[in-house]
């Protein structure tokens, strides 16, 4: 494994360490307070096919890609 | 008897309502779902439309359809069909000059661009795209999603296939996310494929090209209060094979004058490693819902990037809702981007003059409205946006001529969103 390749490990690792450790605080939002959770608009793509175009739009007119999937589908567009 | 005006719910009746939002609660994320009785098996529909334009440049009209079927084991399968109708006309690489430029293009035509103007290739296209995604939950905890793709353009064809696993802990307070994808591609250019670094009339024996393309992705999100979900994740791609692109040129420079005189195929490394890491989170207010997202983006041919992205959901009356957009982007420079290369200097062993590989920026601001129409039970969506791109049209390598022209004028992009989903 090389070095860049273990730093970046290592940098999600305390990431998600963070958060998680952070979360714990949380504890108490048990299911019955999930009221606000459970509506349509609480997700992080609350419009999908409006985030499918958004991808295809600045894949084909910037440098850089990622975000939260893995199922971008190919286009030689850039 | 005076009757009194209602007052705010009861403990227990706001509870009672949690409790049945909770049995509506299919395709919230998965930290956020409590457990629930089986559904009953359902179908829905989603189609939308996308009108996208550039001044004096690409036009594309993109209609896509998905249908999900899910079941009451609580699988769902999904599938989706896209086209897109593109024409217009995208910059070469190539380099505004201070006079009249003319080029050979390798299909024999003679084009001549305009003292100043950005030198452009003229093209259409026709792209058709269906994925196909299956849902899987089992083990109370666990969720795995399998997916595949194939799309089919003139000069490109794309297949591939990808998963992830997800799983809940801490009373589903918390979900881990692992994934991969890996991607087949082909690039056949239209009329073969140029040699890099040669004069764009110079072909290799070579008509289909293979690109690689594998992702891995973590990610955690986090039901952090009643009204707080936030999440983290990190990819990795990796990519390898034919990564130029066989259109773009790059400019030849006279030092003295700053003319341009010839052009050359472009070359880039033929592998990329790319990383990012990106925090979101929605937060809900008594009504309103703010959604924001920050991307960090690195990879070995020096590009670095940040993007910043703000929705703002806000309720309207009879269930309709707006929802404003803002998204900011900044990137570095690819290490072998350069503005033409002076003749007489030594050909460098990758170039390229692709402005999406340049020193750019670009703001995005738009909304959508969201809304219903009797007798029809979806719901519409209609998204207007305007995007503004630009980069350092005067860079301090400029020689002669160069220096009294944008190298990298700003461009203009609309794009025009209609959406409707529906469930049975």
């Amino acid at each position: 494994m090389n070095r860049k390749l273990r730093t970046f490990l290592l940098v999600l690792a305390a990431a998600v360490w963070a958060a998680a450790t952070a979360g714990c605080a949380a504890m108490s939002v048990k299911p019955w307070d999930r009221d606000l959770m459970a509506q349509k608009s609480m997700t992080f793509r609350p419009v999908p096919h409006e985030i499918a175009v958004d991808e295809h739009i600045y894949f084909s007119k910037e440098g850089s890609l990622g975000g939260m999937t893995t199922d971008g589908g190919g286009c030689g567009c850039n | 008897m005076q009757l009194t005006a209602a007052g705010r719910p009861s403990a227990l009746r706001s509870r009672l309502g949690a409790a049945a939002c909770l049995l509506l609660a299919a395709g919230l994320p998965a930290a956020a779902r409590a457990d629930t009785p089986a559904p009953a098996p359902t179908w829905q529909f989603d189609t939308s439309g996308l009108l996208y334009g550039e001044a004096k440049r690409t036009a594309v009209l993109e209609p896509t359809a998905r249908i999900t079927r899910s079941f009451q084991n609580g699988q769902s399968l999904s599938g989706a069909f896209t086209v897109d109708a593109i024409t217009g006309a995208s910059p070469s690489g190539a380099l505004p000059s201070g006079r009249v430029q003319t080029t050979t293009t390798p299909s024999g035509n003679v084009k001549t661009v305009q003292a100043d103007q950005v030198p452009t290739s003229r093209f259409n296209d026709l792209r058709g795209a269906t994925d196909l995604s299956w849902k899987v939950p089992f083990l109370r905890y666990f969720t795995a999603t399998l997916g595949g793709h194939l799309s089919r353009e003139k000069d490109y064809q794309s297949t591939g296939a990808n998963g992830q696993l997800s799983v809940d802990v801490y009373h589903r307070l918390f979900t881990f996310t692992v994934g991969g994808g890996r991607n087949s591609d082909l690039v056949f250019p239209i009329h073969g494929t140029p040699v890099g670094m040669l004069d764009t009339l110079v072909m290799q024996d070579v008509a289909r090209n293979g690109k690689h393309v594998t992702t891995r992705m973590v990610g955690l999100s986090h039901v952090m209060t009643r009204r707080w979900l936030a999440g983290v994740y990190a990819s990795q791609t990796n990519e390898d094979g034919y990564l130029t692109e066989p259109y773009k040129v790059i400019s030849l420079i006279d030092p003295a004058t700053g003319y341009t005189n010839g052009q050359l195929t472009e070359l880039r490394p033929n592998t990329r490693l790319r990383r990012d890491v990106m925090a979101s989170s929605v937060y809900h207010f008594d009504r309103d819902v703010l959604y924001l997202s920050y991307r960090y983006y690195w990879d070995d041919w020096g590009v670095k990037s940040h993007t910043l992205d703000a929705r703002w959901r806000k309720p309207l009356a009879d269930g309709s809702w707006v929802q404003p957009h803002l998204r900011i982007y900044t990137q570095t420079a690819a290490d072998f981007f350069r503005f033409g290369i002076l003749q007489g200097d030594p050909l460098p062993p990758y170039a390229t003059s692709d402005e999406r590989l340049g020193p750019l920026h670009d703001v995005t601001i738009g909304a959508t409205y969201g809304f219903h129409v009797e007798p029809w039970r979806g719901e519409w969506t209609i998204r207007g946006e305007f995007l503004e791109q630009w980069g350092d049209g005067h860079p301090a390598s400029a020689v002669g001529a160069q220096r009294n022209i944008n190298l990298f004028p700003p461009v203009g992009v609309g794009s025009l969103v209609v959406g409707y989903t529906v469930g049975y």
